[in-house]
């Protein structure tokens, strides 16, 4: 059996469909027109909780750094974070834009393309906030306590806590990784946790590259011989 | 949002192309809770995207571009997302028993299914669009390649069919 038979029975089907298929038109406009306006909601509500976290630590630790802009063992910590809070918001704020101006009835190589690379951007996001944060424990801990209570880390707990602090972020960094890369594929029964150590081993991001390869191997297959011009 | 005026015209557009929503949902959903989630979905977007519809176009071309985009996505994100609240009994699409699954016997439909199945998301869109009576210019309109690539890949879509088939006799 070849395709193109196959493709006559798929013609006899789709005859069949022609007298067999009806759509309800008064679900299509009540369906549709609820879900625009819920989806709309939803995700107008989505985006402005995620825009109004993201910028909430840019703000408060640009006003940190100004207060303690004469003291650099605290506002230099603060500069770290606020480094990371500032590229985390920047990469919301773009994949935002690029998400918005997506026009679904372009080509569907172009639009899969554009979303493979956000969700690589994504990916990347989220494995670098995982890899950073047990190392910006330390800088965040020293701020936190600085300006949320008023205390001196330093003082309070000694250089020698600090330093602790940060040998133990590397430690826990270099294991995770490991157990990640070993175990993601064991914690089946946890989505939610299969996921972050898929993030943090890096496997989803090696999966994102994955499908935007394959989609530029799609485009740019050369031609065979012999492959026919028109039906 | 498109205004209510055109409301009308895109209902009797969606009623005159439904065949594509029934066999995009169909080549991208195996459960049929899923297939109903994305037959609406598809429809939502459809209906954002109508007032930029331009009418010198193919109605079809320009729905098989969006049905076939947001079944891709839907069908990656399947896997993970959590289920969204379908408003409960809707059926855009009615179906008679005889054409919603294959009929008893009908090894050959089966066979065409299982095999779309097996298929990357963008060669099912392909093979889809060229069992559906689709011209290479279109298929490659729809998809963004060329239609010289669209030949290859048919070729070779042919060919491992043949191959599966030799297979499995």
């Amino acid at each position: 059996m070849e395709l193109d038979d196959l493709k006559r029975r798929w013609e006899e089907q789709d005859r069949k469909l022609d007298r067999s298929l009806r759509l309800n038109a008064r679900a299509v406009e009540e369906a549709v027109r609820g879900r625009s306006r819920a989806e709309a909601r939803r995700a107008g509500l989505g985006l402005f909780l995620e825009l109004v976290l993201g910028f909430l630590p840019v703000l408060w630790l640009g006003s940190f750094i100004a207060d303690h802009i004469r003291e650099p063992r605290f506002w230099i910590p603060a500069m770290a974070l606020d480094i990371f809070a500032i590229a985390t918001f920047g990469g919301l704020v773009r994949r935002q834009v690029v998400l918005r101006a997506i026009d679904w009835s372009a080509p569907v190589l172009e639009i899969q393309k554009r979303l493979a690379a956000v969700r690589m951007g994504g990916a990347r996001a989220t494995k670098w906030t995982l890899l950073l944060a047990p190392l910006l424990w330390t800088p965040l801990s020293i701020v936190a306590f600085r300006g949320l209570f008023g205390v001196d880390s330093y003082a309070a707990f000694g250089a020698a806590y600090v330093a602790a602090n940060a040998a133990f972020g590397l430690l826990f960094l270099a294991v995770a990784v490991r157990v990640s890369r070993r175990y993601a594929d064991r914690a089946e029964r946890s989505p939610a946790l299969q996921r972050f150590m898929r993030d943090l081993g890096g496997r989803n991001l090696a999966r994102a590259e994955d499908s935007l390869a394959s989609l530029d191997r799609f485009e740019l297959e050369p031609a065979a011989p012999g492959s026919e011009k028109a039906l | 949002m498109p205004a209510g005026g055109s409301q009308e015209r895109f209902v009797a557009l969606l009623e005159e192309h439904r065949k594509i929503l029934f066999k995009v949902a169909g080549a991208y959903c195996p459960n049929p809770e899923d297939r109903r989630d994305l037959v609406q979905e598809m429809t939502a977007q459809l209906w954002r995207a109508f007032p930029r519809y331009d009418e010198r176009f193919r109605f079809s071309t320009w729905m098989y571009r969006i049905a076939l985009n947001v079944a891709i996505s839907f069908s990656r994100r399947q896997s993970v997302r959590a289920r969204h609240a379908a408003p409960a009994g809707v059926e855009l699409l009615e179906a008679s028993a005889d054409v919603s699954a294959a009929a008893p016997g009908d090894e050959d439909l089966r066979l065409l299914d299982r095999f779309l199945g097996g298929l990357e998301a963008l060669d099912r869109a392909l093979l889809l669009l060229y069992l559906d009576g689709n011209r290479y210019d279109a298929i490659a309109g729809v998809l963004g390649i060329s239609e010289t690539n669209v030949g290859t890949k048919l070729n070779r879509i042919k060919e491992r069919l043949r191959r599966e088939l030799a297979g499995n006799a």
